[in-house]
């Protein structure tokens, strides 16, 4: 692709550097931004920056945050002894946007792969570990991608957990089995968290 | 008894290749039961079947990347099998991206799943290199056992696929053991016990299986080699003596040492002895193929049985591999006695009008 400017070379790089953006769309995007208001422009750049160098990441439970705690574990009308075990924020993004749950999360940064050198150390595993000690939480529900690495991930940390303290349970995942959870509907989504299983059924029934 | 008269129920109509291997863009149409394809050494009739067999097992029974399967100088390729299945078309869709994105369909709806596909249309390759399966390691017969199996029971290969998953991550993990000079004895249990599971079905269904496979195996060779040495085959696994708890506590100092697991049904094999000796180490070449063609003709009996009809079986460079009086027996019983589409080829056009001419629907193919 032959640009006739280098600034307009540079932009269309680094919107060709996002996933699913190719040099064509890159292109078609920073052109459509070159014919607006230079303020608008200015202030979508701004956007981006400051999400970037502001956002927080939630003390308890990992979750985006503008703040040390993140709007749910903040919320009062929230289950704060009912805890949600999310891979990713995307996960999180996907049951909320469901209006089924009502507890709290936690987000682990993704699941132990071995292959793709992920051990328990890379992941909020251990915090997970102590925030259970201190909270306590009466119902963990584990909503992990239906995967070979997300079944590691839940017998590994339900070894560690003590056992008997808490009701430990995992969405009803067959339903979503093929589907990553971001790409399940809602309503299957909302239907496999209101038939949630005890993590020992789930194990008995593979 | 076989019914020779009723039609065959899974016939390949036509294929057409775009930039596989050799084959730039090629269409062939088979309109007869028996397809006899000739031409000279390295002008494409192997890669012709592979095609085939592509189109049932979406891979080549040949090369291990799809990479190799693209046409040199190319990028992507497209496989078009249109097949009869009792009496309905089916067609066949393989396409890899010039992304290296492969893509399946049947009908032109899209797989989600390629496990999906394996079974649906049942097929046998005899290659001239398919003699390893006697005389190479255990993962050739592991291989051919799996192979089949998964066409018969689609749980089996689930299982497989699963346990292979594991395994590689256990060993990965056992790697990174090694690396960080720590182990995760929690992290390595949840292995042993997430392998555990689909191995032991896998054992299961193996043992079960290859009682009666084995009495159909010697019963072929017997045919086919004309010979009544006391032929024995035997299933091989650890987990005939141990469960899985107890050979992960057995080869664990082992395993970590050596970074790779060592117990498990991936080292299953199966023993075939000629009398008290191994048959690899005393069997001469013609015993070597008439129990290659044993092993082959009972998967293909299984899986007749299995579907109600006779799988499709493509016989490559066979007139090399036996003798003309064990070769016409063979073409006798799998012509004849069977009611499924076989292709065959061969170097010399004349052989193969010679051995092919006394059958009826045979169609002829050369390729120039
Ligand atoms: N990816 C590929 N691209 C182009 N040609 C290929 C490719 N793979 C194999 N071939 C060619 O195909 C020919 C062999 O075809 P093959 O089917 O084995 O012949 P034969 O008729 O002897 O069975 C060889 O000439 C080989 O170079
Ligand atoms: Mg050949
Ligand atoms: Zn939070």
């Amino acid at each position: 692709m032959q640009l006739p400017s280098v600034l307009l070379e540079n932009a269309v790089n680094e919107f060709a550097r996002l996933p699913g953006i190719g040099k064509k769309t890159a292109l078609r995007l920073v052109l459509h931004l070159l014919k607006q208001d230079a303020t608008d422009v200015q202030q979508f750049g701004a956007a981006i920056t400051k999400m970037r160098t502001e956002i927080k990441f939630c003390r308890r439970c990992h979750n985006v945050a503008d703040t040390d705690l993140c709007t749910i574990c903040a919320s009062a009308s929230r289950k704060q002894n009912m805890i949600c075990v999310v891979e990713s924020l995307r996960d999180v993004i996907a049951i909320e946007t469901t209006q089924q749950y009502n507890g709290i999360y936690h987000v682990l940064g993704g699941v132990i792969s071995p292959l793709d050198g992920i051990g328990p150390d890379q992941l909020n595993i251990e915090p997970f570990l102590q925030r259970v000690q201190k909270e306590q939480p009466e119902e963990i529900i584990f909503a992990l991608n239906p995967t070979i690495q997300g079944d590691t991930t839940i017998y590994y940390i339900q070894k560690k957990l003590t056992p008997a303290v808490v009701r430990i349970t995992t969405i009803a995942r067959g339903i979503a089995f093929g589907g990553e959870l971001e790409y399940a509907d809602e309503m299957t989504l909302a239907r496999s968290l209101a038939n949630r299983l005890p993590v020992e059924n789930y194990v008995a029934n593979r | 008894m076989q019914v020779q008269n009723r039609p065959h129920l899974l016939h390949l109509n036509s294929i057409s290749l775009l930039q596989f291997k050799n084959y730039l863009q090629s269409d062939f149409q088979f309109r007869q039961r028996i397809v006899g394809i000739s031409g000279k050494n390295g002008i494409g009739k192997t890669n012709l079947l592979d095609a085939i067999y592509y189109c049932c097992f979406t891979k080549s029974y040949f090369t291990k990347s799809d990479a190799q399967n693209v046409s040199d100088g190319k990028q992507g390729f497209r496989l078009e099998g249109n097949f009869h299945l009792n009496n309905t078309p089916q067609a066949v869709t393989c396409v890899l991206r010039e992304t290296g994105k492969k893509e399946l369909a049947l009908n032109q709806e899209l797989y989600v799943k390629f496990s999906d596909h394996i079974g649906k249309f049942p097929c046998i390759m005899i290659a001239p290199d398919d003699v390893q399966i006697i005389t190479g390691g255990s993962e050739e017969r592991r291989q051919f056992l799996d192979t089949l199996l998964s066409q018969i029971d689609h749980d089996y290969l689930l299982q497989l696929i699963h346990y292979n998953k594991v395994l590689l991550q256990r060993n990965a993990l056992l790697k990174s053991f090694a690396e960080s000079r720590r182990v995760d004895e929690n992290l390595l249990q949840v292995l042993n016990e997430q392998l555990a599971r689909p191995g032991a079905v896998l054992f299961e269904k193996r043992r079960v299986f290859l009682q009666e496979f084995i009495v159909l195996v010697r019963k072929f060779y017997q045919q086919i080699s004309g010979e009544n040495y006391p032929v024995h085959l035997e299933y091989i696994s650890q987990l005939h003596s141990s469960s899985f708890k107890e050979l992960f506590d057995s080869f664990h100092e082992k395993d970590l040492a050596l970074q790779r697991t060592g117990g498990g049904v991936h080292r299953d094999d199966i023993a075939i002895s000629l009398g008290n000796a191994s048959f690899k180490a005393i069997a001469s070449q013609g015993q070597r193929k008439s129990m290659l063609f044993a092993l082959k003709l009972s998967a293909f009996e299984v899986l007749k049985n299995r579907n109600g009809f006779s799988p499709i079986l493509l016989l490559d460079d066979i007139f090399e591999k036996l003798d003309e009086t064990r070769m016409d027996n063979l073409l006798n019983w799998v012509c004849r006695e069977n009611n499924g589409q076989i292709f065959i080829t061969d170097t010399h056009p004349e052989r193969i009008h010679q051995h092919l001419g006394n059958f009826n629907s045979v169609q002829f193919i050369v390729l120039s």
